[in-house]
């Protein structure tokens, strides 16, 4: 590929600048004007009309590279490195996404394409189709069967968080790799395990709120769904967010009137003389 | 907006679903606790949409779309199931079912779903 316009970012600042797209690396001009290698980038994360790039120096040590550009450009750019840069990788076949806060992706199909993790992400990346699943928002990681073609196959389950709708991907690929390819994103995610003790302090009804939660039920509507007291469902909360389970996202206040509340709302309610 | 009937063999599901489906401006016209019995209140209730779980005791929610489908064959019923019996997805569409949600759900995606298969 030639040189094609890009802007690129440093010390805070962008320049509209050009990039060359090689089969090794990717030479960026003024103001790096210098050439990355794709071996050398342990990360890639895409937002927008922009990638960041994570690159190990000969010094060992970290630097970052912002690159923004048209989408034709980082499709072709992300695509390069995600098949050659420094992290695990193998060739399978992804859904991605399959479900979506919980409703089958109708036009959802197997894709033929390559898996990478890396340090940040896991990436799909196909002919057609390029999906990054962050490590931290990844909510649980499953080998599960699924049926193809009247044959039931192992596949990893991966449930990750985006824009509050959880979403599921599939990865299918032979059992061998597979299982090799589950170990490694178990220990990418490890953070997410929960010690046993933590899942015992989960009692039904606890279970219960959890799950109105996550079908995006309020406060209100879960005291109503299951007859609760509002202080019993604050004992609830306490637990889900001792265990990190979930986040205050707002504090709400119940309030009553005063006297001057009183006396404002009895004369709002008089007839006009 | 829709008349719906809920067919599902828990109480907390059914509830669940009612609280989402209402939120959303549909009207619930009544909730059966297994197929046969959803079956019964379709032919007597004729809604615009079933909700259906998959596993119920007497009268599972694939034999009971069946039978729906029997009764009217342009019925709209939406399966509803449990992860990792994704597999009763073909079978739920080749018998006739529009479309399919994974428990756990979440509000917004399911009443999406519910418009788009409503506006069919």
């Amino acid at each position: 590929m030639a040189e094609v316009p890009a802007k690129l970012e440093k010390g805070g600042s962008w320049v509209t600048s050009r990039i060359d797209i090689g089969n090794d690396g990717i030479v960026l001009k003024d103001p790096w004007n210098t050439t990355v290698s794709y071996r050398s980038i342990v990360d890639l994360q895409k937002r927008g009309q922009m990638i960041t790039l994570l690159v190990t120096m000969p010094d060992k040590t970290e630097r970052t590279y912002k690159i923004a550009s048209v989408e034709k450009v980082l499709v072709i750019l992300t695509k390069k490195i995600i098949m050659a840069c420094n992290a695990y990788r193998i060739m399978a076949h992804f859904m991605s996404p399959a479900i979506r806060g919980g409703v089958l992706v109708t036009d959802a199909r197997w894709e033929k394409g390559a898996i990478a993790v890396l340090k940040t992400g896991i990436w799909f990346v196909s002919q057609e189709k390029q999906v990054s699943v962050p490590l931290k928002e990844v909510a649980s990681l499953e080998l599960t069967k699924r049926e193809l073609q009247k044959k039931k196959l192992d596949v990893i389950k991966i449930d990750h968080l985006e824009g509050g709708e959880v979403v599921t991907s599939f990865i299918l690929c032979p059992l061998s790799t597979l299982q090799v390819l589950y170990n490694f994103l178990r220990d990418a995610t490890k953070d997410m395990d929960m010690k046993g003790s933590e899942l015992d302090q989960l009692d039904a009804q606890t279970a219960q709120v959890a799950m109105l939660i996550y079908s995006g039920m309020d406060t209100k509507s879960i005291e109503n769904m299951l007859s609760l007291p509002p202080e019993e469902l604050n004992s609830i909360y306490e637990t889900l967010l001792k265990l990190k389970l979930v986040d205050v996202v707002m504090v709400r206040k119940e309030v009553q009137l005063t006297p001057k509340g009183v006396r404002y709302i009895t004369d709002a309610l008089k007839p006009p003389s | 907006m829709g008349r719906i009937l809920i067919v599902d063999d828990t109480l907390f599901m059914r509830t669940l679903l009612k609280n989402i489906l209402s939120s959303g401006g549909h009207e619930i016209v009544g909730e059966a606790e297994d197929g046969d019995i959803g079956v019964n209140k379709y032919r007597e209730l004729k809604p615009d949409l079933v909700t259906m779980d998959v596993v119920m005791p007497k009268m599972n929610g694939i034999e009971a779309l069946k039978a729906i489908k029997s009764l009217d064959a342009n019925a709209k019923v939406i399966m509803c199931t449990a992860v990792g019996q994704e597999q009763m997805v073909k079978l739920a569409i080749k018998s006739g079912a529009r479309g399919y949600i994974v428990k756990p759900f979440q509000a917004p995606k399911v009443l999406e779903e519910i418009g788009n298969v409503l506006g069919a």
